[in-house]
């Protein structure tokens, strides 16, 4: 990096130089895998590392060497070019050996005056070592998914204008009323359908939650987030599935999916980035 | 239905993971900057604009340091760093 806009031969050679005695003194990880081998993984690394297993008893972590400062860069493309190999590396070690606990993005081991990373690594990893194994064990056969479910309020507010007497009522006085009152009902009629709106979602989020549930091991649930215009979020998940059942909860989804005016994102399978910490 | 991996809308599910899941490393083996996460802040501010994330309510503590930074930076005359 910045090699580019270096001029002359010279200056260009020296910092080559600095630059390979610094790589030595990070350890980017990727996650921490459930074998027990140093294998090479080839240059399939951030900027084209060579990613490569520290072994620790039945477990390892998955690195490259980089110099001792975090990945950064001004160039959007850059960085989610740098997103996406970490994620490709995480992938090709839950290939490989069945399980990994993921690490995010940019953690980087680094060396300590009398300690060098790959030290540090090998440390961790024995300090650690039982608590890794354990949520190892957690997430073994198990694949996380993203499940989303949005509505649309058009279609939500028509079905219960259409049910709630309460708001069939208002409405009907409403037309009745002459101009000046009429505002004031209106503000009366939108309170009562955001009140009713609010319980719906509220009562949608516990009947799929509850029917999510049984096809899973294990449930986080997410912030909810602004969606496009005409479709909101009001459920957001990430499950942890074992290999074998994703298929049925994949049914159970349709059959949301399938509702008037709700739809389903259903993404995955991630490794278990939820499932690693806490609990 | 079926899950998907690779649309542009499992972008975003895959970035919330990488950039703010995972296992965390006892912070003093590793390296930081001062504990924010500069790169989640330029991606996410190009995929969603800055405003839509601090609706989605992500990374708020973040955020108002960033800001006070930032205002900090503005009143000094510096060029601000995120062009977006």
């Amino acid at each position: 990096m910045g090699l580019e806009t270096q001029q002359g031969g010279k200056t260009q050679v020296t910092l080559v130089t600095e630059a390979l005695l610094v790589e030595e003194k990070g350890r980017y990880v990727y996650c921490v895998a459930g074998a027990g081998e140093g294998v090479s993984l080839g240059k399939i690394g951030i900027e084209g590392g060579g990613v490569y297993t520290i072994p620790c008893k039945d477990i390892c972590a998955v690195v490259h060497n980089c110099p001792p400062q975090p990945y950064q860069s001004d160039n959007q493309e850059v960085v989610k070019g740098w997103v996406m190999t970490h994620q490709r590396v995480v992938d090709t070690a839950w290939e490989r050996w069945g399980v990994v606990l993921p690490l995010s993005f940019d953690t980087i081991i680094r060396e300590e005056a009398a300690k060098s990373a790959e030290r540090n690594v090998k440390d961790w990893l024995e300090q650690e070592y039982e608590e890794l194994k354990r949520r190892i064990d957690k997430v073994k056969g198990k694949a996380e998914y993203s499940v989303q479910v949005f509505w649309e309020p058009e279609i939500i507010v028509r079905s219960l204008t259409f049910i709630s007497p309460e708001i069939r009522r208002l409405d009907e006085e409403i037309k009745s009323k002459p101009k000046g009152l009429g505002y004031m009902y209106r503000q009366k009629l939108e309170n009562l359908i955001k009140h009713q709106m609010e319980a719906e979602a509220d009562e949608c989020f516990k009947n799929f939650y509850s029917r999510i549930r049984k096809y899973t091991d294990d449930v986080r649930v997410e912030k909810t987030r602004k969606a496009e215009p005409d479709l909101q979020m009001i459920m957001n998940l990430s499950c942890l599935v074992y290999r074998d059942r994703y298929a049925e909860l994949g049914e159970e989804l349709e059959k949301i999916n399938r509702m008037r005016g709700f739809v389903v994102r259903f993404t995955g399978p991630w490794p278990p980035y939820s499932f690693v910490e806490g609990a | 239905m079926e899950p998907t991996r690779n649309s542009h809308a499992t972008l975003i599910d895959l970035l919330d993971r990488v950039l703010d899941k995972g296992l965390v490393i006892n912070a003093d083996l590793i390296i930081s900057l001062a504990g924010v996460p500069l790169i989640g802040v330029n991606l996410r501010a190009a995929l969603a604009g800055m405003e839509t994330m601090l609706e989605y309510g992500l990374m708020k503590e973040w955020d108002a340091r960033t800001r006070a930074w930032e205002s900090e930076r503005r009143k000094k005359n510096v060029e601000p760093i995120c062009t977006a």
